[in-house]
């Protein structure tokens, strides 16, 4: 069993049109460990996805105080590229388009970097892993040509990274907004994606807006964020309360002073 | 570089060696006349980039004709059904031109039996109506000592899906061996057709490679031209590609330039008949001590011409590149489009470069665009891929790949594709990191 672990966690971000740093994250703590499905909700501009940047180690993003520990070890200092190949992931809500590299060379130079030099799976085996992934989803491996999300739909990107999700089989898969800009039909397709991970060494943590996702991928863990911190922790049935209460219920069940952004 | 300053002297040697060769009264005079431009010629101008010292005009190799070994040419891929001329130096080793395209009138031979057979085609061509000759020193020179090259005509109407392959070997196995060489092409009106041509260096002499490419595109017709330029590093490269476009007529360039020597590119297009059009792509990779100046031109000239510039080029080591794209649009082109993006990434602090847009416009009703910039590899990009677990130097690679990628879209064959992705991997390979 591994576990991901955020402590006391407190991050800035510099905006450098008014160059000046924020607080965004004001004392996270969170542990999750495989077999697990975590979700993180909340109200726009409260620093869901900063927590995932920040465990993923984007750099605009600045630890000031806590750690995350990853089966007990801190990787704090580690780069990005070095914390995916412990075994993290994060599929992202904007996923970069790069020119001229296919998707499938992408895929297989991921699946590969994670593997010792010696033992780089074999064309056979990526592309029979490959296809069977490809059917999942319901893509066409014509996609699998194109070069890297160029030109890719929004509804292509997400499948995009639950591709990648179930090809490179992370141990932590931080999802952020994957349902976002998704029809009922692909929601479904993402979902059983994601499901099909599911297992004693796979954990994932899914940060979204909406309950309807939760609908599909029933979480065994909910935490509601807030203003930089966690506010409250329940199972499936507190997202399906918040749908109906709404953000500013909770907020004001807890008697919390926070401000919502999207509040008129 | 200037080891004879008595240009007379040059004369009747240049014209003994020509006549043994057997080449026209006309061509033979050319060359005499060219030397009489010599003598007063300047260098061609490139912004914020000197050539004054390379040895681009080697006066004091005199104009010889010699056999190179068809061995050198091992490396290239021969294959009966493919539609390609191969050359080392002045030698032609092979030239596949399937019978049905000849019968239709195509012409794909080596240059000087091109001005024997077929006179009035390259006397109106070659050298005086595209580019002049008398133009600058290095177009002179170019005439004057001219050693190898290849015609190829393609008649009205004539459409070939397969892209014609040219593959030009420099024999630097030989000392004072520069290559001259001459690439006319002839697309009569309504053809459509797409040439590849490769440049390469066999043996580590120091010689000049001088290639011209002249491309006279006729109404209506449809010419893509893509080059991967791969010369070795004690060349001192002189690249000048031109076309003349005539009305509705669309000439694309996709070259990569990937030279390891002194390089310097003189690529222009024409856009001279109405609603003409051209897309000129350059990418290319520095490295070493390399010194790379490119110009790239776009001259509108025809109502409604259509002209685009992009140049993407990668900086490293203690190399210098300069791209200058300069779009040209004159009184009276109304409807004019002219647009060009120039970029490089600097992938070291002992690298030189710069990407400078040059837009010229005496006419009022255009609609003219460019973008430049001198930056780094995009950190987004580089977040995504090391995000997946791929190492900072191998997410560099793809995403400089990527930043090259314009060009690699453009090339007609997934082989050379192929080959042209694997040179950009090596040269990013062996870049030593200077930070």
């Amino acid at each position: 069993m591994a576990t991901l672990e955020v402590k006391d966690l407190h991050v800035e971000v510099k905006d450098d049109e008014q160059n000046k740093t924020q607080e965004i994250l004001k004392g996270v703590n969170l542990t999750m460990k495989t077999g697990e499905i975590h979700a993180i909700m909340g109200p726009n501009g409260t620093g869901k996805s900063t927590l995932s940047q920040t465990i993923m180690g984007q750099p605009a993003y600045h630890v000031t105080q806590g750690d995350i520990l990853l089966n007990g070890e801190s990787i704090l200092k580690m780069p990005v590229d070095e914390r995916a190949r412990k075994g993290l992931f994060l599929g992202m809500q904007y996923p970069a388009e790069i020119q001229g590299v296919t998707n499938a060379e992408f895929l297989r130079a991921a699946m590969n970097a994670r593997r010792a030099d010696d033992d780089q799976i074999s064309v056979i085996a990526f592309l029979k892993e490959l296809d069977k992934n490809l059917a999942l989803l319901d893509m066409s491996e014509s996609m699998t040509e194109r070069y890297l999300n160029e030109g890719f739909s929004g509804g292509e990107k997400k499948r995009n990274e639950i591709l990648q999700l179930l090809m490179i089989k992370p141990t932590f898969a931080l999802l952020d907004e994957i349902d976002s800009g998704l029809d009922i039909d692909a929601l479904k397709v993402v979902s059983k994606g994601v499901n099909s991970m599911r297992g004693d060494n796979f954990g994932s943590l899914i940060i979204t807006h909406y309950q309807r996702l939760l609908n599909y991928i029933v979480p065994d863990v909910v935490h509601v964020m807030m203003g930089g911190r966690i506010v409250k922790t329940g199972n499936a049935d507190l997202a399906k309360t918040l749908e109906k209460e709404g953000y500013a219920g909770l907020r004001d069940d807890l008697g919390l002073d926070v401000e919502l952004v999207d509040e008129n | 570089m200037e080891a004879v300053q008595d240009y007379e002297a040059l004369k009747p040697e240049l014209a003994a060696a020509a006549n043994d060769h057997g080449e026209p009264h006309w061509v033979v005079d050319r060359r005499l006349a060219a030397i009489d431009d010599l003598a007063t010629a300047a260098l061609p101008e490139v912004n914020r980039f000197d050539i004054h010292r390379w040895p681009l005009t080697p006066t004091d190799e005199p104009l010889t004709f010699s056999r190179s070994s068809a061995d050198l040419a091992a490396n290239v891929p021969v294959a009966a059904d493919h539609i390609q001329i191969v050359q080392v130096g002045q030698t032609t080793v092979t030239v596949n031109l399937p019978a049905e395209l000849a019968d239709q009138g195509v012409i794909l031979t080596d240059i000087f039996s091109a001005f024997r057979e077929y006179p009035r085609l390259t006397q109106e061509h070659f050298m005086d109506k595209i580019i002049k000759t008398n133009e600058d020193r290095l177009t002179s020179f170019h005439t004057a000592f001219l050693n190898a090259g290849v015609f190829l005509y393609v008649p009205k109407g004539v459409v070939i899906d397969d892209p014609i392959e040219l593959h030009l070997v420099q024999d630097s196995t030989q000392e004072k061996h520069p290559l001259i060489s001459h690439v006319l092409i002839v697309a009569e009106a309504d053809s459509h057709f797409s040439v590849m041509q490769h440049l390469t260096t066999q043996g580590d002499q120091a010689n000049l490679a001088s290639c011209v490419v002249e491309v006279f595109a006729r109404p209506n017709s449809e010419v893509h031209f893509s080059s991967f330029d791969e010369l070795g590093p004690n060349t001192t490269t002189y690249l000048n590609r031109r076309a003349n476009i005539s009305r509705d007529a669309n000439v694309d360039w996709a070259i990569g330039l990937m030279n390891d020597g002194d390089t310097f590119g003189d690529f222009d297009s024409e856009l001279i008949g109405e609603n003409s059009k051209s897309d000129a792509k350059v990418i290319t990779l520095t490295g070493g001590r390399q010194r790379v100046g490119v110009n790239t031109r776009v001259t509108n000239r025809g109502k409604k011409s259509t002209g685009n510039i992009l140049q993407r080029g990668v900086i490293m080591e203690k190399s210098t590149l300069i791209f200058n794209g300069i779009g040209h649009i004159i009184h009276g082109a109304a409807g004019a489009n002219a647009e060009q993006e120039n970029r490089v990434l600097m992938m070291s602090s002992k690298a030189h470069g710069d990407a400078n847009p040059i837009l010229l416009i005496d006419e009022n009703d255009v609609l003219a665009g460019h973008a430049a910039s001198v930056g780094q590899v995009d950190a987004k990009q580089m977040y995504y891929l090391m995000s997946r677990g791929i190492t900072k130097a191998q997410a560099k690679r793809l995403v400089i790949r990527g930043f090259l990628s314009a060009v690699l879209q453009a090339i007609p064959a997934k082989d050379v594709r192929q080959n042209l992705t694997d040179t950009i991997e090596r040269k990013l390979e062996n870049g030593a990191e200077i930070e």
